[in-house]
Protein backbone atom coordinates (compact mmCIF):
# COMPACT_ATOMS: atom_id res chain seq x y z
CA UNK A 1 0.00 0.00 0.00
CA UNK A 2 3.18 2.02 0.29
CA UNK A 3 2.98 2.70 -3.11
CA UNK A 4 -0.74 4.05 -3.25
CA UNK A 5 0.72 6.68 -0.82
CA UNK A 6 3.40 7.94 -3.51
CA UNK A 7 0.96 7.84 -6.07
CA UNK A 8 -1.50 10.10 -4.09
CA UNK A 9 1.19 12.09 -2.48
CA UNK A 10 2.72 12.74 -6.33
CA UNK A 11 -1.37 13.46 -7.66
CA UNK A 12 -1.37 15.99 -4.87
CA UNK A 13 1.85 17.90 -5.71
CA UNK A 14 -0.18 18.72 -9.26
CA UNK A 15 -3.55 19.56 -7.81
CA UNK A 16 -4.62 23.17 -7.16
CA UNK A 17 -4.45 24.17 -3.73
CA UNK A 18 -7.59 24.31 -2.66
CA UNK A 19 -9.43 20.76 -1.33
CA UNK A 20 -5.88 19.50 -2.07
CA UNK A 21 -6.03 17.55 1.73
CA UNK A 22 -9.91 16.58 0.85
CA UNK A 23 -8.97 15.40 -2.57
CA UNK A 24 -6.20 13.17 -2.13
CA UNK A 25 -7.82 11.46 1.21
CA UNK A 26 -10.63 10.56 -1.06
CA UNK A 27 -8.49 9.52 -4.01
CA UNK A 28 -6.30 6.77 -1.74
CA UNK A 29 -9.99 5.19 -0.08
CA UNK A 30 -11.15 5.19 -3.50
CA UNK A 31 -8.18 2.98 -4.92
CA UNK A 32 -7.96 0.93 -1.58
CA UNK A 33 -12.41 0.61 -2.11
CA UNK A 34 -10.96 -0.89 -6.17
CA UNK A 35 -8.56 -3.07 -4.59
CA UNK A 36 -11.09 -5.08 -2.40
CA UNK A 37 -13.62 -5.24 -4.86
CA UNK A 38 -11.45 -6.53 -7.81
CA UNK A 39 -9.77 -8.97 -5.92
CA UNK A 40 -9.63 -11.61 -2.63
CA UNK A 41 -7.29 -10.94 0.00
CA UNK A 42 -4.13 -8.92 -0.14
CA UNK A 43 -2.95 -7.21 -2.98
CA UNK A 44 0.24 -8.26 -4.69
CA UNK A 45 2.63 -5.54 -5.93
CA UNK A 46 1.44 -5.88 -9.36
CA UNK A 47 -1.72 -5.70 -8.68
CA UNK A 48 -1.59 -2.13 -7.56
CA UNK A 49 1.15 -0.95 -10.37
CA UNK A 50 -1.84 -2.30 -12.53
CA UNK A 51 -4.53 -0.48 -10.94
CA UNK A 52 -2.30 2.73 -10.65
CA UNK A 53 -1.55 2.18 -14.20
CA UNK A 54 -5.06 1.57 -15.36
CA UNK A 55 -5.82 4.93 -12.88
CA UNK A 56 -3.76 7.46 -15.06
CA UNK A 57 -0.64 9.36 -14.27
CA UNK A 58 -0.56 11.36 -11.18
CA UNK A 59 -0.27 14.60 -13.86
CA UNK A 60 -3.17 13.51 -16.01
CA UNK A 61 -5.33 12.58 -12.48
CA UNK A 62 -4.85 15.96 -11.39
CA UNK A 63 -5.32 18.07 -14.58
CA UNK A 64 -9.18 16.95 -14.26
CA UNK A 65 -9.22 19.07 -10.68
CA UNK A 66 -8.25 21.85 -12.29
CA UNK A 67 -11.23 24.35 -13.05
CA UNK A 68 -10.08 25.91 -16.62
CA UNK A 69 -7.94 23.03 -17.60
CA UNK A 70 -4.05 24.01 -16.97
CA UNK A 71 -2.88 27.06 -18.46
CA UNK A 72 -0.25 29.60 -18.00
CA UNK A 73 -2.13 31.82 -19.87
CA UNK A 74 -5.82 30.60 -20.19
CA UNK A 75 -8.26 30.98 -23.28
CA UNK A 76 -10.21 33.96 -22.19
CA UNK A 77 -6.86 36.05 -20.24
CA UNK A 78 -4.96 35.64 -23.81
CA UNK A 79 -6.42 37.52 -26.11
CA UNK A 80 -6.02 40.67 -23.42
CA UNK A 81 -2.18 39.24 -23.44
CA UNK A 82 -1.60 39.35 -26.84
CA UNK A 83 -3.15 42.94 -27.12
CA UNK A 84 -0.74 44.29 -24.44
CA UNK A 85 2.51 42.57 -25.81
CA UNK A 86 1.97 43.80 -28.94
CA UNK A 87 1.65 47.02 -27.95
CA UNK A 88 4.19 47.20 -25.23
CA UNK A 89 6.80 45.51 -27.31
CA UNK A 90 6.07 47.83 -30.63
CA UNK A 91 6.22 50.98 -27.93
CA UNK A 92 9.41 49.68 -26.27
CA UNK A 93 11.26 49.13 -29.93
CA UNK A 94 10.26 52.53 -31.33
CA UNK A 95 11.43 54.26 -28.03
CA UNK A 96 14.41 52.52 -28.58
CA UNK A 97 15.12 53.54 -32.28
CA UNK A 98 14.37 57.05 -31.19
CA UNK A 99 16.94 57.27 -28.20
CA UNK A 100 19.52 56.04 -30.41
CA UNK A 101 18.70 58.96 -32.89
CA UNK A 102 18.48 61.31 -30.31
CA UNK A 103 22.62 59.89 -29.26
CA UNK A 104 23.22 60.49 -32.98
CA UNK A 105 22.17 63.76 -33.31
CA UNK A 106 23.69 64.91 -30.13
CA UNK A 107 26.87 63.03 -29.63
CA UNK A 108 28.26 61.55 -32.91
CA UNK A 109 31.73 60.71 -31.18
CA UNK A 110 29.36 58.72 -29.07
CA UNK A 111 28.52 55.64 -31.68
CA UNK A 112 31.19 53.46 -33.28
CA UNK A 113 30.27 50.20 -35.07
CA UNK A 114 30.46 47.96 -32.26
CA UNK A 115 28.49 50.63 -29.72
CA UNK A 116 25.67 49.83 -32.55
CA UNK A 117 26.42 46.87 -31.88
CA UNK A 118 25.94 47.01 -28.13
CA UNK A 119 22.74 48.93 -28.42
CA UNK A 120 21.59 46.67 -30.63
CA UNK A 121 22.09 43.86 -28.17
CA UNK A 122 21.04 45.55 -24.98
CA UNK A 123 18.22 46.02 -27.12
CA UNK A 124 17.13 42.74 -27.45
CA UNK A 125 17.93 41.90 -24.01
CA UNK A 126 15.69 44.33 -22.78
CA UNK A 127 12.99 43.14 -25.15
CA UNK A 128 13.15 39.82 -23.68
CA UNK A 129 12.96 41.01 -19.88
CA UNK A 130 10.24 43.18 -21.18
CA UNK A 131 8.14 40.01 -22.61
CA UNK A 132 9.10 37.84 -19.69
CA UNK A 133 7.73 40.49 -17.23
CA UNK A 134 4.20 40.52 -19.16
CA UNK A 135 4.24 36.80 -19.37
CA UNK A 136 4.32 36.62 -15.27
CA UNK A 137 1.77 39.09 -14.71
CA UNK A 138 -0.03 37.58 -16.97
CA UNK A 139 0.18 34.25 -15.58
CA UNK A 140 -0.04 35.84 -12.14
CA UNK A 141 -3.80 36.88 -13.03
CA UNK A 142 -4.45 33.50 -14.38
CA UNK A 143 -3.18 31.64 -11.12
CA UNK A 144 -5.68 33.96 -9.27
CA UNK A 145 -8.39 33.43 -11.86
CA UNK A 146 -8.69 36.94 -12.58
CA UNK A 147 -11.30 37.16 -15.59
CA UNK A 148 -11.12 39.97 -17.44
CA UNK A 149 -14.10 42.57 -18.22
CA UNK A 150 -14.36 42.03 -21.77
CA UNK A 151 -17.71 39.91 -22.06
CA UNK A 152 -19.36 39.96 -24.89
CA UNK A 153 -18.99 43.74 -25.79
CA UNK A 154 -21.26 46.01 -27.58
CA UNK A 155 -19.00 45.52 -31.07
CA UNK A 156 -20.38 47.03 -34.15
CA UNK A 157 -20.22 44.96 -37.46
CA UNK A 158 -20.36 48.25 -39.61
CA UNK A 159 -17.21 49.55 -37.38
CA UNK A 160 -15.05 46.29 -39.18
CA UNK A 161 -11.92 47.43 -40.71
CA UNK A 162 -11.67 47.45 -44.49
CA UNK A 163 -9.82 44.20 -46.00
CA UNK A 164 -6.23 45.52 -46.60
CA UNK A 165 -4.53 44.61 -49.78
CA UNK A 166 -2.18 41.73 -50.13
CA UNK A 167 1.40 42.93 -49.14
CA UNK A 168 2.88 43.17 -52.36
CA UNK A 169 6.64 44.33 -53.43
CA UNK A 170 5.87 46.02 -56.13
CA UNK A 171 8.12 44.77 -59.09
CA UNK A 172 8.77 48.50 -60.83
CA UNK A 173 10.37 49.91 -57.91
CA UNK A 174 12.90 47.12 -57.15
CA UNK A 175 13.78 46.81 -60.58
CA UNK A 176 14.61 50.85 -60.66
CA UNK A 177 16.49 50.41 -57.65
CA UNK A 178 18.33 47.66 -59.10
CA UNK A 179 19.20 49.70 -62.30
CA UNK A 180 20.29 52.78 -60.22
CA UNK A 181 22.78 50.36 -57.60
CA UNK A 182 24.02 48.62 -60.75
CA UNK A 183 24.83 52.34 -62.16
CA UNK A 184 26.44 53.67 -59.34
CA UNK A 185 28.26 50.49 -58.71
CA UNK A 186 29.57 51.25 -62.00
CA UNK A 187 30.62 54.85 -61.80
CA UNK A 188 32.30 54.23 -58.46
CA UNK A 189 34.52 51.43 -60.43
CA UNK A 190 35.14 52.75 -63.86
CA UNK A 191 34.74 56.76 -63.31
CA UNK A 192 36.29 58.15 -59.94
CA UNK A 193 37.54 60.96 -61.86
CA UNK A 194 34.10 61.77 -62.10
CA UNK A 195 32.80 61.94 -58.50
CA UNK A 196 32.85 65.29 -57.11
CA UNK A 197 31.41 68.98 -58.55
CA UNK A 198 31.91 71.03 -60.90
CA UNK A 199 30.77 74.69 -60.50
CA UNK A 200 29.90 75.55 -64.48
CA UNK A 201 30.63 73.09 -67.47
CA UNK A 202 34.14 72.83 -68.68
CA UNK A 203 35.81 72.83 -65.41
CA UNK A 204 37.91 70.64 -63.77
CA UNK A 205 35.98 68.33 -61.43
CA UNK A 206 36.98 68.44 -58.21
CA UNK A 207 36.63 65.19 -56.30
CA UNK A 208 35.10 64.71 -53.33
CA UNK A 209 37.49 62.49 -51.14
CA UNK A 210 35.67 61.26 -48.71
CA UNK A 211 33.70 59.19 -50.90
CA UNK A 212 36.96 58.05 -52.98
CA UNK A 213 38.26 56.86 -49.60
CA UNK A 214 35.01 54.45 -49.48
CA UNK A 215 34.19 52.95 -52.37
CA UNK A 216 34.65 49.47 -51.32
CA UNK A 217 32.29 50.20 -48.26
CA UNK A 218 29.71 51.81 -50.55
CA UNK A 219 30.11 49.07 -53.31
CA UNK A 220 29.43 46.64 -50.66
CA UNK A 221 26.47 48.17 -49.64
CA UNK A 222 25.08 48.96 -53.08
CA UNK A 223 25.82 44.91 -54.22
CA UNK A 224 23.91 43.63 -50.73
CA UNK A 225 20.83 46.09 -51.47
CA UNK A 226 21.02 44.48 -54.76
CA UNK A 227 20.59 41.12 -53.58
CA UNK A 228 18.18 42.16 -51.36
CA UNK A 229 15.70 43.41 -54.09
CA UNK A 230 16.81 39.96 -55.73
CA UNK A 231 15.14 38.11 -53.19
CA UNK A 232 12.50 40.78 -52.56
CA UNK A 233 11.58 40.12 -56.58
CA UNK A 234 11.43 36.82 -56.06
CA UNK A 235 9.81 36.53 -53.23
CA UNK A 236 6.79 39.15 -54.17
CA UNK A 237 5.34 39.63 -50.63
CA UNK A 238 6.02 41.12 -47.89
CA UNK A 239 7.14 38.49 -45.20
CA UNK A 240 8.17 38.38 -41.77
CA UNK A 241 11.63 37.27 -43.65
CA UNK A 242 11.63 39.36 -46.35
CA UNK A 243 10.96 42.14 -43.68
CA UNK A 244 13.86 41.37 -41.63
CA UNK A 245 16.08 41.07 -44.54
CA UNK A 246 15.48 44.54 -45.66
CA UNK A 247 15.61 45.89 -41.61
CA UNK A 248 19.05 44.12 -42.06
CA UNK A 249 20.18 46.05 -45.02
CA UNK A 250 18.60 49.23 -44.12
CA UNK A 251 20.89 48.58 -40.85
CA UNK A 252 23.82 48.09 -42.67
CA UNK A 253 22.92 51.36 -45.35
CA UNK A 254 22.88 53.49 -42.27
CA UNK A 255 26.19 52.21 -41.20
CA UNK A 256 27.72 53.51 -44.45
CA UNK A 257 25.68 56.71 -44.10
CA UNK A 258 26.74 57.35 -41.08
CA UNK A 259 30.48 56.47 -42.08
CA UNK A 260 30.09 59.23 -44.81
CA UNK A 261 29.06 61.74 -42.94
CA UNK A 262 31.79 61.33 -40.55
CA UNK A 263 33.76 61.58 -43.36
CA UNK A 264 32.67 64.77 -44.43
CA UNK A 265 32.33 66.17 -41.35
CA UNK A 266 36.15 65.77 -40.43
CA UNK A 267 36.90 66.75 -43.59
CA UNK A 268 34.75 70.04 -42.97
CA UNK A 269 36.76 70.41 -39.50
CA UNK A 270 39.70 70.22 -40.94
CA UNK A 271 38.72 73.27 -43.24
CA UNK A 272 37.88 74.80 -40.85
CA UNK A 273 34.15 75.36 -42.69
CA UNK A 274 31.86 72.45 -40.63
CA UNK A 275 29.39 74.47 -39.52
CA UNK A 276 25.71 74.28 -41.58
CA UNK A 277 25.95 78.31 -41.56
CA UNK A 278 29.17 78.96 -42.26
CA UNK A 279 28.14 77.39 -45.49
CA UNK A 280 25.10 79.82 -45.93
CA UNK A 281 27.40 82.49 -45.46
CA UNK A 282 30.05 81.23 -48.00
CA UNK A 283 26.89 80.84 -50.73
CA UNK A 284 28.11 84.01 -52.29
CA UNK A 285 31.21 83.50 -53.02
CA UNK A 286 29.97 80.94 -55.84
CA UNK A 287 30.02 84.38 -57.94
CA UNK A 288 33.64 83.98 -57.76
CA UNK A 289 34.51 80.69 -57.80
CA UNK A 290 38.24 79.29 -56.80
CA UNK A 291 38.75 75.97 -55.90
CA UNK A 292 38.62 76.01 -52.25
CA UNK A 293 35.32 77.54 -51.64
CA UNK A 294 33.63 74.99 -54.45
CA UNK A 295 34.68 71.98 -52.54
CA UNK A 296 33.80 73.47 -49.57
CA UNK A 297 30.46 74.08 -50.56
CA UNK A 298 30.45 70.45 -52.59
CA UNK A 299 30.99 68.37 -49.52
CA UNK A 300 28.24 70.55 -47.72
CA UNK A 301 25.93 69.67 -50.30
CA UNK A 302 27.19 66.30 -50.32
CA UNK A 303 27.03 65.46 -46.33
CA UNK A 304 22.95 67.08 -46.81
CA UNK A 305 22.58 64.47 -49.22
CA UNK A 306 23.95 62.10 -47.16
CA UNK A 307 22.39 63.14 -44.05
CA UNK A 308 18.76 63.35 -46.05
CA UNK A 309 18.98 59.55 -46.79
CA UNK A 310 19.75 58.60 -43.50
CA UNK A 311 16.28 60.16 -42.09
CA UNK A 312 14.70 58.25 -45.09
CA UNK A 313 16.42 54.68 -44.23
CA UNK A 314 15.85 55.42 -40.53
CA UNK A 315 12.29 56.25 -40.94
CA UNK A 316 11.42 53.27 -43.58
CA UNK A 317 13.23 51.19 -41.05
CA UNK A 318 10.91 52.02 -38.17
CA UNK A 319 8.27 52.03 -40.61
CA UNK A 320 9.17 47.97 -41.18
CA UNK A 321 9.50 47.21 -37.37
CA UNK A 322 6.13 48.17 -36.66
CA UNK A 323 4.54 46.42 -39.63
CA UNK A 324 6.85 43.29 -38.71
CA UNK A 325 5.57 43.58 -34.89
CA UNK A 326 1.81 44.21 -36.66
CA UNK A 327 1.88 40.98 -38.67
CA UNK A 328 2.59 39.20 -35.47
CA UNK A 329 -1.02 40.10 -33.77
CA UNK A 330 -2.85 40.61 -36.84
CA UNK A 331 -2.65 38.27 -39.67
CA UNK A 332 -2.49 39.81 -42.90
CA UNK A 333 -5.23 39.02 -45.31
CA UNK A 334 -5.00 36.13 -47.99
CA UNK A 335 -7.18 36.36 -50.89
CA UNK A 336 -7.95 32.84 -52.48
CA UNK A 337 -5.83 32.88 -56.11
CA UNK A 338 -8.45 30.10 -57.33
CA UNK A 339 -11.94 29.26 -56.36
CA UNK A 340 -13.21 25.73 -56.99
CA UNK A 341 -15.80 24.76 -59.16
CA UNK A 342 -18.46 22.46 -58.33
CA UNK A 343 -17.94 19.66 -55.89
CA UNK B 1 -25.44 -2.68 -30.49
CA UNK B 2 -21.66 -2.27 -32.33
CA UNK B 3 -21.01 -2.81 -35.71
CA UNK B 4 -18.24 -4.37 -36.92
CA UNK B 5 -15.05 -1.90 -37.02
CA UNK B 6 -13.51 -1.98 -40.60
CA UNK B 7 -10.04 -0.50 -39.43
CA UNK B 8 -8.65 1.22 -36.40
CA UNK B 9 -9.45 4.68 -37.27
CA UNK B 10 -12.85 3.97 -37.25
CA UNK B 11 -12.64 2.64 -33.95
CA UNK B 12 -10.70 5.35 -32.07
CA UNK B 13 -13.41 7.70 -33.82
CA UNK B 14 -16.05 5.66 -32.52
CA UNK B 15 -15.09 5.95 -28.98
CA UNK B 16 -14.09 9.73 -29.19
CA UNK B 17 -17.62 9.84 -29.80
CA UNK B 18 -18.94 8.11 -27.92
CA UNK B 19 -17.42 9.06 -24.86
CA UNK B 20 -18.28 12.47 -25.82
CA UNK B 21 -22.07 11.26 -26.36
CA UNK B 22 -21.80 9.94 -22.51
CA UNK B 23 -20.09 12.81 -21.19
CA UNK B 24 -23.11 14.69 -22.17
CA UNK B 25 -25.55 12.50 -19.78
CA UNK B 26 -23.21 12.60 -17.34
CA UNK B 27 -24.18 14.92 -14.87
CA UNK B 28 -28.08 14.02 -15.35
CA UNK B 29 -27.18 10.14 -14.63
CA UNK B 30 -24.92 11.41 -12.06
CA UNK B 31 -27.70 13.45 -9.97
CA UNK B 32 -30.42 10.78 -10.30
CA UNK B 33 -28.38 8.17 -8.33
CA UNK B 34 -27.63 10.06 -5.48
CA UNK B 35 -30.82 10.56 -4.37
CA UNK B 36 -29.47 8.29 -1.42
CA UNK B 37 -26.42 9.50 -0.07
CA UNK B 38 -23.09 7.18 -1.90
CA UNK B 39 -19.11 7.15 -2.01
CA UNK B 40 -16.93 7.67 -5.18
CA UNK B 41 -16.50 4.06 -6.07
CA UNK B 42 -20.11 2.40 -5.33
CA UNK B 43 -21.70 4.76 -7.58
CA UNK B 44 -19.25 3.96 -10.50
CA UNK B 45 -20.06 0.50 -9.85
CA UNK B 46 -23.85 0.72 -9.32
CA UNK B 47 -23.93 3.03 -12.56
CA UNK B 48 -21.46 0.49 -14.26
CA UNK B 49 -23.84 -2.39 -13.49
CA UNK B 50 -27.04 -0.57 -14.82
CA UNK B 51 -25.12 0.04 -18.51
CA UNK B 52 -22.92 3.46 -17.62
CA UNK B 53 -19.31 3.12 -17.51
CA UNK B 54 -17.61 6.14 -16.48
CA UNK B 55 -14.02 6.62 -15.66
CA UNK B 56 -13.51 7.20 -12.16
CA UNK B 57 -10.49 10.26 -13.35
CA UNK B 58 -13.79 11.92 -14.91
CA UNK B 59 -16.48 11.13 -12.00
CA UNK B 60 -14.36 12.73 -8.81
CA UNK B 61 -13.90 15.69 -10.67
CA UNK B 62 -17.94 16.05 -11.63
CA UNK B 63 -18.35 15.56 -8.44
CA UNK B 64 -17.06 18.56 -6.88
CA UNK B 65 -18.05 20.47 -9.25
CA UNK B 66 -21.46 19.42 -8.70
CA UNK B 67 -20.96 20.10 -4.82
CA UNK B 68 -19.40 23.45 -5.57
CA UNK B 69 -22.39 24.31 -7.67
CA UNK B 70 -24.52 23.54 -4.82
CA UNK B 71 -26.21 20.77 -6.68
CA UNK B 72 -24.98 17.98 -4.05
CA UNK B 73 -23.68 17.92 -0.79
CA UNK B 74 -20.74 15.99 0.70
CA UNK B 75 -19.69 14.22 4.58
CA UNK B 76 -16.95 12.43 5.32
CA UNK B 77 -18.22 9.60 7.18
CA UNK B 78 -15.89 7.41 9.34
CA UNK B 79 -17.89 4.50 10.23
CA UNK B 80 -17.31 1.92 8.15
CA UNK B 81 -13.90 0.10 7.34
CA UNK B 82 -12.45 3.43 6.31
CA UNK B 83 -13.18 6.90 6.19
CA UNK B 84 -15.24 7.56 2.89
CA UNK B 85 -16.22 10.70 1.12
CA UNK B 86 -20.07 10.29 0.55
CA UNK B 87 -22.13 12.52 -1.62
CA UNK B 88 -25.96 13.41 -2.05
CA UNK B 89 -28.18 15.21 -4.09
CA UNK B 90 -28.81 18.90 -2.78
CA UNK B 91 -32.08 20.18 -2.87
CA UNK B 92 -31.70 22.81 -5.04
CA UNK B 93 -30.05 19.34 -6.89
CA UNK B 94 -33.60 17.76 -6.94
CA UNK B 95 -34.95 20.57 -7.98
CA UNK B 96 -32.72 20.79 -11.16
CA UNK B 97 -32.71 17.27 -11.58
CA UNK B 98 -36.81 17.75 -12.77
CA UNK B 99 -36.24 20.55 -15.15
CA UNK B 100 -33.24 18.25 -16.77
CA UNK B 101 -35.28 15.31 -16.73
CA UNK B 102 -38.09 17.30 -19.09
CA UNK B 103 -34.85 19.03 -20.77
CA UNK B 104 -34.20 15.10 -21.50
CA UNK B 105 -37.34 13.89 -22.76
CA UNK B 106 -37.49 16.57 -24.80
CA UNK B 107 -33.75 15.99 -26.41
CA UNK B 108 -34.59 12.22 -27.03
CA UNK B 109 -37.96 13.51 -28.86
CA UNK B 110 -36.13 15.85 -31.30
CA UNK B 111 -33.30 13.05 -32.01
CA UNK B 112 -35.18 10.55 -32.48
CA UNK B 113 -37.50 12.46 -34.93
CA UNK B 114 -34.28 13.84 -36.78
CA UNK B 115 -32.71 10.31 -37.06
CA UNK B 116 -36.05 8.78 -38.46
CA UNK B 117 -35.71 11.05 -41.13
CA UNK B 118 -32.67 9.60 -42.44
CA UNK B 119 -33.31 5.85 -42.23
Amino acid sequence: MELIDRYVYEVGRHLPRKNRADIKAELHSTLVDTLEARLEGEPSQQDVVDLLKEYGSPQKVAASYWPEGQYLIGPSLFPLFKMVLGIALSVFVIVQLVLLGVAVVFDQEVLTFLSILDIIGQTFGSLFTAFGVIVIVFAVLQYFEVKPDTEEEEWDPSQLPEIEQVETISRPGRVAEITFSLIFIAILLFLPDYIGFVVSPGMEVILNPVIISYIPLIILSLLISIGLDVILLWRGRWETGTRLAKIGTNLFGIYVLYVLITGHNAWLAEQGASGFFSFLETLPELATPNAASVAIIGMHAFRLAFIIALIVTVVDTVKLVYQLLKSFFIPPVTIPVSIEKGE
Amino acid sequence: MHSMMINTDMTTAHEKLTQELRRGVLVLATLSQLDQAKYGYALIDELSKRGLEIDQGTLYPLLRRLEEQGLLESEWNVEGSRPRRYYQISSMGEQLLQVLKVDWQELVGIMEGLLKDKE
